[in-house]
């Protein structure tokens, strides 16, 4: 397909679901009203509810969702390896630890920079450890057990370590760590993720054309002159730096990143660099989606995004380990 | 543009695999690298490619390649490695396109005359007709001929290839072989290693002969593919012969306690 | 002499020897209690002496209100071993408690007495009576209990320019819906509980959504824990709750006095109903 036409179409898409998603929740106000509340003001009550609560979820539903498309599509890229994804090979989880690890012992103060400082430190120490493994053994099945085996543990520490809060409250937010939500979630934490997300994107950007390269593989890529270590250090930033904005935000939400880049190569040249942009657009339209249906699906309560996402995405997982086992793509 | 090597040595994991390597390689001629298995081939070739850390000199013209950015040596040398990797099920088009990655970098588009030497580089190879398939769907061959396309299409006075012609059968082998002449005849420099004996004596304008991390002959073949060197270096025996198109070899046996006859 | 000397020397001894063989000086069992509830209680209506072992919860300022006092007493994490080392007259807990240490006790032959949470003020009397039973405090119990009943009767509605409307919210956008204790005692004190009037009960997801289109007049907070922070703390500063103008929020009764049902709960029913006329005009009730 055309790349501006399917970069047009999911652009398209990503603002339907951005629309739909700012007009469905509790307060019944009809589609019109809810236009006008959002820009132009007039009924108090609406205003507050447009632009305090619906538009905040509705921006980090894109902007999460773009961050997590683009975050999968680079790291597949550079760990040359379809089935990677901050989700499954344990980035989120990891960004959730730290990010756990940071703010429930007091340890930052209680700064509001505190959760995402732990979660970017978690999501880079997380990819660095996955690139070792890699270097060292380039096959799939390692890269992926030794991903599951790292979210196994984050989970549990991070389980371990709001149980040991005073906190009464603690050990029930493990739900929202471990499975994501956009529920409640306010401005400040849009300008929070914008300026960190920003930085992650321009990151991945900049490492697009090496990754293309080490389509030839490293030998390949060293010979077109691509550096190498630079475009890890740039993912691996990139990665954290996206994931870690998120996660700090919205708790883990998974399977994103691996969702939108399948569905959306076959529709590119397959190079790594022409994916980024579409499975960035794929991702925050579908996580917008998911976060409708998490919204609506049950009347009257709300799903965890992370749950709707996973409902999707571990099938998906599945089928694509299943029809792996006779080619990787 | 001339390539050269001065005292080389490399070791790999705490062993010696070069031992102060002399060569020099010239332009308008393609220069075939020999060598039983374990002879140190690969590594000359990524040491002269600036692929590897080395002791010694490598030079492009007098300038030593170590000074240079990546991205200046890759616009000066294009290398082709043994191993055929294709990560992606990318077309044959966009493999080749690769090429020109040093060109034009970070503009994200291809200009006319990128596009230009792509295509020129996919008729030497005869891989036009392919351009729109996923190269990994290719046959071992088509895949040679497309990695070699990428290494053409890069545009470099000089070109280093690791056996690009391993695994092909004899019509490919030789398509091969006649592309990197066409391309020695327009003036650059062409290093490859090769397995075949016959197909590296007809086809080299010069032969460099490899044993134990030092080169062992290195001249024309007939100064070089002689029962000595054969029997020295690779522990074959061989009948050698001449016809109007160039030396040919059949390997007989082995020599020194082997169980062909000698 | 000596033989009187020696009389007296064994009638002390008999009476000493009857004393310690009673057990004790205590009018009343020991008792052990094991749910941050039943503590509350025993600690208000047992004699020095008498109770040998509170629940550890008794020392948390968010679920207790005798955090304080509790802290003179043994606590016990509510594991049998620690029942069995007490070894105490009468077991106190409540019905939601670890049925299996519960059950276990029962079966070692200990006496044990089930407390079900306060849903209700109504019921809060009825059991400060039941605990003063089973202490043998009956007359301390029955001052503490008729003084509720008096405090609960006497509570007139309030004369606002109309009824004033609360909500508890708090952890996550959770509020406190019909059939909690919190929920009686915000209606004893005069209010509308808004969570109840739009159908949620016990403890409920309340959209914020909904707050913001019709706010209460009243919204409780919790408390933050202070040296431990949790998201639950979010809330607190929600842009959305400071954008309500005509709303009043805040932590106002004392953390955990709604959590249990006592004497502490009708301190809360009053405190609330002393926050009633900064929320709308109202004409001071007379006896509040």
């Amino acid at each position: 397909m055309n790349r501006s036409r399917l970069i047009t179409m999911l652009i398209v898409l990503g603002i339907a679901a951005f629309v739909l998603s700012l007009l469905i929740g509790p307060a019944r106000i009809g589609p019109v009203a809810s236009i006008e509340a959002l820009l132009a003001g007039g009924n108090e009550a609406a205003m507050i509810i447009m632009r305090e609560i619906r538009l905040p979820r509705a921006l980090l539903a894109v902007l999460i969702g773009f961050s997590l498309g683009v975050a999968g599509a680079a790291l597949q890229g550079l760990l040359r390896n379809p089935l990677a994804e901050p989700g499954i090979i344990g980035i989120s989880a990891s960004a959730s630890l730290g990010a756990v690890l940071l703010f429930y012992t007091g340890l930052a103060g209680v700064s509001l920079l505190a959760l995402p400082a732990g979660a970017l430190t978690g999501a880079a120490l997380c990819v660095l450890v996955l690139l070792v493994i890699s270097a060292a053994q380039a096959s799939t099945i390692t890269l992926i057990l030794a991903g599951v085996a790292l979210a196994s543990l984050a989970g549990a520490l991070t389980s371990l370590v709001l149980n040991l809060s005073p906190n009464p409250y603690a050990s029930y937010e493990i739900i929202f760590w471990l499975l994501g939500s956009l529920k409640d979630r306010t401005m400040d934490h849009v300008w929070l993720v914008i300026p960190l997300m920003a930085l992650g994107w321009a990151a991945l950007w900049a490492s697009s054309r090496t990754l293309d390269a080490l389509s030839l593989g490293e030998e390949g890529a060293s010979g077109l002159g691509a550096n190498i270590p630079r475009a890890r250090v740039l993912v691996v930033c990139g990665v954290a730096l996206c994931v870690g904005a998120a996660t700090a935000v919205s708790g883990a939400i998974g399977f994103i990143g691996l969702i939108v880049p399948h569905l959306v190569r076959p529709l590119t040249n397959r190079l790594p660099s022409q994916l980024l942009l579409p499975a960035g657009l794929g991702g925050a339209a579908l996580l917008t989606i998911a976060d409708i249906v998490a919204r609506t699906i049950i009347p009257e309560r709300e799903l965890n995004v992370g749950v709707v996402t996973a409902l999707i995405g571990a099938p998906f997982f599945l089928w694509l380990v299943i029809r792996s086992r006779r080619e990787l793509f | 543009m001339q390539l050269s090597a001065r005292n080389v040595s490399v070791s790999l994991s705490g062993r010696p695999v070069l031992n102060g390597v002399d060569l020099g390689l010239e332009p308008g001629e393609v220069t075939g690298l020999l060598g039983p298995n374990g002879a140190g081939k690969s590594t000359l070739m990524r040491a002269l490619a600036g692929q590897l850390v080395y002791q010694g000199h490598v030079e492009i013209d007098g300038r030593a390649i170590a000074g240079m950015s990546e991205l200046e040596r890759a616009k000066i040398i294009a290398w082709l490695p043994q191993q055929r990797v294709l990560s992606w099920p990318i077309s044959v088009q966009a493999v080749v396109e690769l090429g020109r990655l040093p060109w034009h970098g970070w503009r994200r588009a291809m200009s006319q005359a990128d596009r230009d030497k792509c295509a020129a580089a996919m008729q030497l190879l005869d891989v036009t007709g392919l351009a729109g398939r996923p190269a990994t769907e290719l046959s071992g061959g088509e895949q040679a001929r497309v990695l070699m396309a990428r290494a053409v299409a890069q545009d470099t006075p000089v070109l280093v290839a690791d056996e690009p012609a391993s695994g092909l059968d004899p019509a490919h082998q030789i398509s091969m072989m006649t592309a990197l002449r066409q391309l020695a005849g327009q003036g650059r420099t062409v290093f490859v290693s090769l397995h075949d004996l016959s197909l590296a004596a007809r086809w080299c304008d010069r032969l460099v002969l490899m044993k134990d991390g030092a080169i062992a002959a290195d001249g024309s073949p007939d100064k070089v593919m002689t029962d000595t060197t054969l029997r020295d270096v690779y522990g074959i025996s061989a009948r050698i012969g001449r016809d109007d198109c160039g030396l040919w070899l059949a390997p007989l046996g082995l020599t020194e306690g082997g169980m062909g006859n000698g | 002499m000596k033989q009187f000397g020696k009389r007296v020397w064994t009638g002390t001894l008999a009476a000493a020897g009857l004393l310690v063989s009673t057990g004790s000086v205590l009018s009343g069992p020991s008792v052990a209690s094991l749910n941050v509830c039943t503590d509350q209680l025993v600690m208000l209506l047992a004699e020095p002496g008498q109770l040998k072992s509170v629940s550890n919860l008794s020392r948390d300022p968010t679920l207790s209100s005798l955090h304080e006092k509790a802290r003179q007493y043994p606590v016990n994490k509510g594991l049998a071993e620690e029942i069995l080392v007490v070894k105490p007259d009468l077991v106190v807990t409540g019905t939601f408690s670890l049925h299996n240490t519960t059950g276990l006790l029962s079966r070692l032959g200990f006496e044990v007495e089930e407390f079900e949470y306060s849903q209700s003020v109504e019921t809060i009397a009825a059991d400060i009576r039941r605990m003063g039973r089973l202490l043998e405090q009956p007359a301390r119990a029955e001052v503490m209990a008729s003084r509720f009943e008096r405090d609960l009767a006497e509570l007139e509605p309030l004369a606002c320019s109309r009824k004033p409307v609360a909500l508890f919210y708090g952890a996550r956008g959770v509020a406190l819906g019909k059939g909690t204790l919190a929920h009686s005692a915000v209606q004893a004190a005069g209010f509308t509980n808004m969570a109840a009037e739009r159908g949620y009960e016990g403890v409920a997801a309340f959209p914020l959504e909904l707050l913001v289109q019709d706010p209460p007049d009243l919204i409780i907070l919790p408390r933050p824990t202070p040296g431990a922070p949790a998201l639950a703390d979010e809330i607190l500063s929600h842009p959305v709750l400071r954008k309500l103008n005509a709303t009043v929020t805040g932590s106002f009764s004392r953390p955990a006095s709604l959590n249990c049902g006592g004497p502490f709960t009708m301190q809360a029913i009053h405190e609330l109903r002393a926050l009633a006329p900064s929320l709308l005009p109202c004409r001071k009730a007379p006896g509040s």
